[in-house]
């Protein structure tokens, strides 16, 4: 008989179609803004005026770090949880209500970016995905951006509902590994997530409806990477999941190790949050001190990735061996290459491997000063999010959407071809990111061609790191539409059965070998909130003293695109910097 | 708790190599002493900037032998001073900070980095050994023309790096007959005393006076112009000090009607500084 999660659970996947349907919208829409940021400052096609590419990448920002990557979590940890539990959510109108708050903000944070492209609209929000302040969106932005962490708020709060009425019905039972991850991923969100909310709803927000006049910009700017270190562990950790969830099974086997993979979890918890200042090492107003505590507390955060690489490398083994391979690497070729679930994840793991050394160069604190807002570092934010959780999500989604349909997926080989192209594309465009980086080309610009000087490359040229750039974002952006055809012909590839069934085999080592105070959540969200009042205490502190909790006098400067075309932009412009000098 | 063998190997392999990581960048900060940018600073208000006895008149100053201070202020879209012009073999210490939004401050294929954040001073301290020309960038979103928010640091030979100034002020008109003078202002930015001449031409007359400014201070030389032989109409002076100049137009008239003693506007607008001074960025 046929066993796919949809015969299981049809109204869950139901719902889970519809969320991933948002989140491969907004996928589609992130990856056409990329592709013309990637010809826009190769200069290669500029279909847009230069002021208004902010407005691109503003989008681009929100649409894939916040709302594909967070809906697809939101689908995936959804899965998990009805699937290792065993149930339904206690009430299904709750779990509708929440995604429609998840909508409801993403699509209001899209109308203030998106008015930003249309003139006779007077709202806009080009301040980018860090909206940094005094940079000024409409409220609209903001509100939007609360709506929808309250929306993941309430999804947690639905997650942890379900658990609680499993563990009524089994008690004494070790949480499945599967909602054990989603637990607590949720707790370390809940935790960090407090930040950007505080920062607008204490101190943006009110400042963007004119309610208060001034702002401290370290404050909020600290309040932000508070948050913003953490998220991106929010991007990771489904894909986490997914490697050691599905891959062991898409190998072949099972899963390593249980009590390990709940051990790297509850690091998440602990260390994710307290090294936000990272992102600040060169920031003026934090003393040296607080910056070296977080330098080593990221470098500690390196274990449970180092961690899962074992794990995921261990049980990929292990499957290949239940095939039939043998040797010593000849085991390699014994795994399912031609299968684009299990090749598309195996090739985010290795980008995640290379891009996790950049990583370590970004962390090391006085190395940082030759990458720091340098082209560089999105090089590291395509290989990490925009490969290791992406190319993930994508390669999941070859496994998962037919079992959430019910339907065999289209086009298999297709598949496979589009998880390599997405590999070369990222190789090209990272690599000349890296490069373009180390040189001194600047992150975040429309038209990183100065006047008053020439980039010294090594080897190459200016030239070459453009093509290389253009070319890896054609490749991508190829790679996503192939994607998106897939999972739309997919969708209605009816009278078809898919291949697998939905079970997950059960992992070499069980729970039992750990101890139970791994499962015991209130225990490590208390150290973990320890850990943050000693990590951020006393900088906070700080801060506020320096500059004040509205900050020293500091108007907004609202970032909007007005009139029409250029010269209308030159005199604001002007008008701008002259209205300061003489203040 | 049963962990695999193999896998308590990579667990400590991975635990050295952590502390290895740590150890190295310690070993950066104290051993080879790149420091952090950090809270040394004195907060500074956006709007306090123009009163500001270093930010009000951005520029590069003399502070040691080979040590100099640079305050820069950035704000949408441009940075002051523009150019940063600093002398080889120095050690500037740079200071910046902004008039409005978040800017970064990087100079471009040097690790001289920062952020630039309003209401507070960004310092950092490079060591210049050769001459060269830099582009600076700011380096973070600021705006519709981020992108066009550049400015040059210019590292000059040792020899050819002054930080004199020069100004004159003369009379536009004088009487025949009458006397009158020409002022001109030398200033000396350097911890040094500045030993030159000062040479004064107006008509075919030359005058040198040698002339002593102490380390950053400045002194006043005056020239006295007898009107008489210079005769009547139009008479161009210069007054030159190492390689700078100052220049205007004097004129002899039969008599001043109608106006007062003192004569007309004597602000020194009619003296044209030939010169780009660093540090003269008067906006
Ligand atoms: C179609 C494929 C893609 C292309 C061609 C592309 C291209 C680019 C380019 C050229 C930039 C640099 C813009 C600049 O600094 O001026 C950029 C920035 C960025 N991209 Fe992508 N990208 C793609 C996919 C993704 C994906 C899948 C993600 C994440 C899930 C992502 C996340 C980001 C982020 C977070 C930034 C930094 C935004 C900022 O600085 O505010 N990109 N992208
Ligand atoms: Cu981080
Ligand atoms: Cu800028």
């Amino acid at each position: 008989m046929r066993n796919t999660f949809v015969d299981a659970y049809p109204d869950q996947a139901r719902f889970i179609r519809r969320v991933f349907a948002t989140s491969f919208t907004a996928f589609a829409v992130g990856a056409f803004f990329g592709l013309i940021q990637a010809l826009h400052r190769t200069d290669i096609l500029r279909v847009v005026e230069s002021p208004t590419y902010y407005t691109v990448l503003t989008g681009h920002g929100v649409f894939l770090v916040l709302s594909f990557t967070i809906f697809f979590l939101v689908g995936v940890y959804q899965w998990a949880v009805t699937d290792s539990l065993e149930r339904r959510p206690v009430d299904m109108r709750f779990t509708w209500g929440w995604y429609g708050l998840m909508v409801l903000g993403t699509l209001l944070a899209a109308f203030a970016i998106l008015a930003g492209f249309v003139e006779s609209i007077d709202v806009s929000a080009n301040t980018l995905f860090t909206f940094y302040a005094p940079l000024q969106g409409h409220p609209i932005f903001y509100v939007g951006l609360v709506l929808f962490v309250v929306g993941t708020w309430l999804a947690g709060a639905d997650w942890f509902r379900s658990w609680l009425a499993w563990k009524g019905e089994h008690p004494g039972e070790r949480i499945p590994l599967p909602t054990f991850m989603v637990l607590t991923t949720m707790i370390m969100w809940y935790i960090s997530s407090i930040g950007v909310a505080v920062a607008i709803l204490a101190f943006i927000l009110p400042w963007s409806l004119g309610i208060v006049d001034s702002i401290n910009p370290t404050l909020t700017r600290t309040l932000f990477w508070y948050f913003g270190h953490p998220v991106v562990y929010f991007w990771l950790l489904p894909a986490y999941l997914l490697w050691y969830i599905l891959l062991p099974k898409l190998s072949g086997g099972r899963l390593f190790s249980d009590p390990l993979a709940r051990v790297v979890f509850i690091l998440f918890i602990l260390l994710s949050t307290p090294v936000g200042i990272h992102h600040q090492y060169l920031d003026p107003g934090i003393a040296e001190g607080f910056k070296f505590i977080v330098m080593t507390n990221t470098m500690f955060l390196l274990l449970p990735s180092f961690l899962t690489a074992f794990t995921v490398v261990a049980s990929m083994e292990h499957g290949a061996r239940q095939r039939g391979g043998t040797g010593y690497v000849g085991w390699l070729r014994a795994l399912p290459w031609r299968e684009p679930a299990f090749t598309g994840m195996a090739l985010a793991g290795l980008v995640f491997a290379f891009g996790g050394f950049t990583g370590i160069v970004n962390a090391g604190m006085n190395i940082n000063y030759l990458v720091h807002n340098s082209l560089w570092v999105p090089g590291h934010i395509h290989t990490q999010v925009g490969t290791a959780s992406a190319l993930t999500f994508m390669a999941g989604s070859y496994w998962l959407v037919p079992q959430l349909t019910g339907n065999r997926l289209v086009g298999r080989s297709i598949g496979l071809v589009q998880v390599l192209l997405w590999f070369i594309g990222i190789v090209f465009m990272t690599n000349s990111m890296y490069r373009g980086g180390l040189v001194g080309i600047p992150r975040r610009t429309a038209e990183p061609q100065y006047e008053g000087f020439q980039y010294e490359v090594a080897a190459g040229s200016v030239g070459e790191l453009n093509a290389q750039l253009a070319i890896g974002g054609i490749l991508l952006f190829i790679s996503a539409m192939l994607f998106l055809a897939l999972m739309l012909l997919t969708l209605f590839n009816r009278d078809s059965e898919p291949v697998d069934n939905r079970t997950i085999p059960a992992p070499l080592s069980g729970p039992e070998d750990s101890p139970a105070v791994l499962d015991n959540l209130k225990l490590w969200a208390a150290i973990a909130a320890v850990l943050v009042l000693l990590a951020y205490t006393i900088p906070l502190a700080s801060i506020v003293t320096r500059g004040g909790l509205f900050g020293p006098d500091i108007g907004p400067f609202p970032v909007t695109i007005e009139g029409s075309g250029s010269i209308e932009l030159v005199r604001m412009g002007l008008e701008f910097a002259l209205e300061t000098v003489s203040r | 708790m049963r962990i695999h063998t193999y896998e308590k190997l990579w667990l400590v392999a991975a635990l050295v190599l952590i502390v290895g990581f740590i150890a190295t960048i310690t070993y950066g900060s104290v051993g080879l002493g790149i420091s952090m940018i950090d809270d040394s600073e004195e907060t500074l208000s956006p709007d306090e900037i123009n009163d500001d006895e270093r930010f009000g008149e951005p520029r590069v100053e003399q502070v040691g032998e080979n040590e100099y201070e640079a305050y820069v202020v950035a704000q949408t879209f441009i940075f002051q001073p523009d150019p940063i012009e600093v002398p080889a073999n120095s050690r500037v210490t740079f200071y910046v900070t902004s008039r409005d939004v978040i800017h970064g401050f990087a100079v471009v294929g040097t690790n001289t980095n920062t952020m630039v954040i309003p209401g507070e001073v960004s310092t950092l301290t490079v060591e210049f050994d050769e001459p060269d020309e830099y582009g600076i960038v700011c380096n973070e979103y600021c705006g519709d023309f981020h992108h066009t928010m550049e400015g040059q640091l210019t590292v000059v030979p040792e020899a050819e790096f002054d930080m004199t100034e020069l100004e004159a002020e003369a009379d536009d008109e004088v009487e025949l007959g009458d006397e009158t003078t020409v002022t001109a202002t030398v200033e000396n930015g350097a911890l040094n005393d500045l030993e030159t001449t000062a040479t004064f031409e107006i008509g075919d007359q030359t005058v040198e006076e040698d002339v002593t400014v102490a380390g950053q201070d400045t002194e006043e030389l005056a020239f006295t112009v007898d009107s008489t032989e210079l005769g009547e109409g139009d008479h161009d002076w210069t007054v030159t000090v190492d390689d700078h100049e100052e220049s205007g137009t004097l004129t002899v008239v039969e008599d001043l009607e109608g106006e007062d003693e003192t004569g007309a506007d004597t602000d020194g607008a009619n003296g044209t500084d030939e010169d780009a001074e660093a540090g003269d960025t008067d906006a």
